[in-house]
């Protein structure tokens, strides 16, 4: 099974719509669905990282990739903020 | 719900391995492939009927005028670079690492749909990163908050609607929290659309 650009945004969309036709026809909260979709979701991520080995072996290499990422997103993040904001001049 | 999530995470892992060790390779197959892709299209779905149920975001848009928008656009354009440079210095994939960069702190959305995207080391780190992000937010906001006002909403990025709002509001004031909440609910909608868009790419 392949996932695409449609198989994400299809969902995604078809949801909003559907939400949005939803909305005048009382309150309703999908809280616990999402829930326990997120837990079904995140279990089969850990099945897919645990059942390879070659990922085990290279853990170590995710660490260093990861605080990397993390540093350059945050600074770049704050930047572009702090820029946006005084072009636009959001106190 | 982290607590769960995380836990999930590790039980699932630990099945994977175990599962690996017996070679059950249909057991890997349904749960790997089928459960996986079904729950990530049923999370997709979900989250999105979340959003458009959503009624006091749409009016809450009306009050802050749509000047507001260049915060969440920011964050997201300075997440993406922020992998692009990093794929620069470490020597990997950059179109892998800007679309796990574009999870913009949410998680249980980037682990798996970079996992599927591109292999299942990059939906490790997906989710280390994004879930990291979310934990640094709430873990540095007495300091990032003094660098600038708005620098914890840059930091939580789409979390910024939901898990992280309460500290961001606390330190950054609470005259913040639309921009914080609407910056949120924005870069959460967006990341989906930015992470497979970054993928055609490649």
């Amino acid at each position: 099974m392949t996932v695409d650009l449609l198989t994400i945004v299809v969902p995604l969309i078809v949801g909003v719509l559907l939400g949005y036709l939803l909305r005048s026809k009382g309150k309703r909260n999908f809280n616990k669905a999402t829930f326990g979709i997120i837990i079904v979701l995140i279990f089969s991520l850990g099945f897919s990282i645990g059942s390879n080995n070659d990922l085990l072996i290279s853990l170590p290499k995710v660490g260093l990739n990861t605080a990397v990422m993390l540093v350059m997103v945050l600074l770049f993040s704050i930047l572009f903020v702090k820029i946006a904001r005084k072009a636009v001049g959001i106190k | 719900m982290i607590k769960y999530i995380l836990l999930s995470l590790f039980l699932g892992g630990i099945a994977g391995y175990l599962n690996n060790m017996w070679g059950a390779q249909a057991v890997n197959t349904f749960i790997s492939d089928y459960l996986f892709n079904f729950s990530l299209i049923a999370l997709l779905f979900v989250m999105g009927l979340n959003f458009g149920l959503d009624k006091e975001s749409t009016e809450k848009f009306k009050k802050a005028g749509f000047r507001i928008l260049v915060v969440p656009f920011a964050v997201a354009s300075g997440s993406v670079i922020g992998g692009l440079t990093s794929a620069l210095i470490l020597g990997i994939n950059p179109v892998a690492s800007m679309a796990v960069c574009a999870g913009y702190g949410w998680y249980t959305l980037a682990g798996p749909l970079n996992g599927q995207l591109f292999g299942v080391e990059w939906g490790a780190l997906g989710f280390t990163v994004n879930f990291l992000r979310e934990l640094l937010t709430i873990a540095t906001v007495s300091l990032s908050v003094k660098i600038d006002k708005y620098a914890p909403i840059a930091m939580g990025g789409a979390t910024a609607m939901d898990t992280t709002l309460p500290v961001i509001v606390r330190y950054s004031g609470s005259d913040t929290i639309i921009t914080a909440f609407l910056s949120g609910f924005i870069l959460s909608l967006m990341a989906p659309f930015t992470i497979t868009l970054i993928a055609t790419l490649a």
